[in-house]
């Protein structure tokens, strides 16, 4: 699983909140209204209650019975939900209500006399009914006085439902609420992440050399980075070149005295011309030394951030009419075969160092032909392509076994083959500083094949 | 033959100097590209080598300006920073082929003679007209393969007419290409080298080899053999 963005964090993190948050708030509110509810059917009962024992008057077995006149509508209608019985206390009914015809509903209750109970009962069906029972204690006309016990029921299916109904309605404006806010805040979170998107997208566009730089007009937070960032840049690039030059500098003050040397020790003659070539040699030696590590210094050692990919038709061309130009008398047929859209992702002067060595060497050795391929490298999972680089001759080759010590001979420069110069190990170097490998082979021209790769990144 | 050399380093440009005086050309030397810029437009010259780390005037500018007024004179560079970059750009400003420091003086020459061979339109090191054949690496000279000794001066006339064989060559570009500044420039002495030249290689007088036209100068009238 790759990296997840900041918003996708920030939205599922604050999706769990809501849920969290929401979900208390629900629960305490269903909480009070199934309060609220039931207390509200406890009051209803108790006015049943009272409405039904002021209604009651003695009957002729010596019972009670709500007058007709005084008694509920709907305790005269089976099935309406509200239920009330008076029982004696011999355990037989002095009254049912019409509305318990066929419920099975039994209030079975017992209690003690003066006291109130709420309980939870179910008719034969099953379904669920509250009811409340109150012994009284009645006194008759006679003098008499015998305990009653009241109960009234009533139906919970409509309590449900009306609680079903709440909670319905809880949830879906809860619901509505939270994709609201959730809404409202992916889109505040586009706006203040779009300055950081613009960030992504302008090193995009720095990394394809487009830009050179950040641009202006970021919030005071991301100044910053910004400008940080692009002083990184700015620095890169100016210590390269200012290296680069420095380099240069000391190429040109330290190659004149030897080259000054060079011009004294040729005009030497007779006795001392033996040791005027010994310097000579030295001379050579100390030349080699400074060159190969100079050229190592000065690599760029692979691609800086904004710098664009190097066009490798636009720089391979000149080289070839420059050593076209500087060999014309060989009469070589050089022939440069770039793949279209080849481009090189690294430093432009790398690249011209590695492949002037590569063409030079082959110039020299050439019989008549000589031949510079460059392909791309593709790999749908990397960011950039690859190069290919091959400079093949028709001379004479490089045997298999003096491969390994050509590329060798400027990292070990103590055991220098005279008359040998170090251009393929610097071209080695070039290219393993720039994540490339270098391979030697036979060519089909007939002479040496070099091969250079810089792999996909 | 008379080149330039536009170097600062003087140590290294008075080196070269002797040397090149001592292989018999006529050189002139600056020590900066402003100087080298009057002398190579000023100077009838043969070619030029150019160092291009330079003050006041870097040699790629240098020979920028040569080329853009007008002058096909060779151009050797010498570089010290060896960067493939310099050497393409020097060679698309206008050089013709360059140098590294530190360089064997033998190498120096052998472009040198490269180039001028070139730029005669000599594609053979040894340069072949008709009997006469004259090799510049070795300054031999035969004419039906009998060498002939010519002194110093007598060699450098015969090579210059020898190299632009065809070509009519007045005698002040003759005094002007061979001989140093401060050297005598009498015309009657080229008479005299040219009267010289004529009895070493042609005795009988039968190749002919040097034409006189009069009051426009001299032609080596035999043919080319080996011609780019």
């Amino acid at each position: 699983m790759g990296p997840r963005s900041l918003s996708t964090r920030l939205l599922a993190s604050v999706s769990i909140l809501l849920i969290v948050f929401f979900g208390i708030t629900i629960a305490a509110l269903d909480f009070a209204f199934q309060k609220v509810t039931e207390q509200a059917m406890h009051d209803r009962l108790e006015a049943q209650m009272l409405a039904l024992i002021s209604a009651s008057e003695e009957d002729s077995s010596g019972g009670l019975q709500p007058a007709p006149e005084k008694t509920e509508e709907r305790l005269k209608n089976p099935g309406s939900g509200l239920y009330g019985e008076i029982l004696r206390s011999d355990g037989y009914p002095s009254w049912r209500s019409n509305s318990l015809t066929g419920t099975g509903l039994d209030f079975g209750a017992q209690v003690p006399s003066g006291q109130r109970q709420y309980r939870q009962l179910h008719r034969g069906d099953g379904s669920p009914v509250r009811a409340l029972s109150r012994s009284i204690t009645w006194e008759f006309d006679n003098g008499v006085s015998r305990t009653f016990v009241y109960s009234v029921a009533e139906d919970l299916e409509p309590y449900y439902a009306q609680l079903n109904r709440f909670r319905g309605q809880l949830f879906g404006w809860f619901g509505l609420l939270g994709l609201l806010l959730l809404g409202a805040l992916a889109y505040l979170l586009r706006r203040l992440l779009t300055p950081l998107r613009r960030i992504e997208r302008e090193i995009e566009e720095i990394e394809a050399g487009r830009m050179t730089e950040l641009g202006t007009g970021y919030p005071r937070e991301l100044l910053g980075v910004t400008t940080n960032l692009n002083a990184l840049l700015h620095g890169e690039r100016e210590r390269l070149a200012r290296y680069r030059n420095t380099l240069g500098n000391l190429a040109h003050s330290f190659k004149t005295p030897l080259a000054v040397m060079r011009n004294l020790l040729s005009g030497t003659h007779g006795r001392d011309l033996a040791v005027a070539r010994q310097l000579d040699e030295q001379v050579g030696r100390m030349d080699d030394i400074v060159k190969y590590q100079l050229k190592r210094a000065a690599a760029s050692g692979g691609i800086g951030l904004g710098t664009a990919p190097i066009d490798v038709r636009s720089t391979l061309e000149p080289l070839r009419e420059a050593l076209l130009k500087v060999y014309v008398e060989r009469n070589i047929d050089c022939e440069l075969a770039v793949s279209p859209g080849c481009l090189f992702a690294g430093d432009r002067d790398d690249l011209t160092e590695a492949a002037g060595n590569l063409l030079d060497n082959a110039f020299k050795w050439a019989r008549g032909r000589v031949r510079m391929t460059a392909e791309r490298i593709s790999d749908p999972t990397a960011r950039r392509d690859g190069l290919r680089l091959i400079v093949e001759d028709d001379g004479p080759g490089i045997p298999v076994e003096e491969r390994t010590r050509v590329l060798d001979r400027g990292a070990r420069l103590d055991e220098r083959v005279s008359g040998q110069g170090i251009g393929l190990s610097v071209v080695r170097e070039l290219a393993q500083l720039n994540g490339g490998t270098i391979r030697i082979d036979d060519s089909p021209l007939g002479g040496a094949l070099i091969e250079i790769r810089f792999p996909a990144t | 033959m008379r080149v330039l050399i536009v170097e600062d380093e003087k140590p290294l440009r008075d080196s070269i100097v002797e040397q090149l005086q001592q292989a018999g050309f006529n050189v002139d030397a600056a020590a900066d590209g402003e100087e080298g810029l009057y002398c190579g437009r000023e100077y009838a010259l043969d070619l030029a080598i150019v160092d291009l780390g330079l003050p006041k005037l870097n040699g790629m500018e240098l020979i920028k300006k040569l080329r853009a007024e007008g002058k096909s004179y060779p151009v050797l560079i010498l570089t010290a920073r060896d960067r493939w970059q310099d050497k393409v750009e020097g060679l698309q400003a206008g050089a013709d082929d360059y140098l590294a420091k530190p360089f064997h003086f033998e190498e120096l020459l052998a472009r040198m003679q490269a180039l001028l061979r070139r730029s005669g339109g000599w594609a053979q090191p040894v340069l072949r007209c008709g009997a006469v054949s004259l090799d510049p690496r070795t300054q031999e000279v035969t004419v039906n393969g009998r060498r002939v000794d010519l002194t110093s001066f007598e060699y450098r006339i015969l090579e210059y007419l020898i190299h632009r064989a065809g070509e009519v060559i007045s005698k002040g570009e003759l005094t002007e290409r061979l001989y140093a500044q401060d050297f005598d420039r009498d015309s009657n002495t080229i008479e005299v080298f040219i009267g010289r030249l004529r009895r070493k290689l042609d005795p009988d007088d039968s190749i002919k080899p040097i034409e006189t036209l009069r009051g426009r100068g001299y032609r080596f009238a035999l043919q080319r053999e080996n011609v780019a």
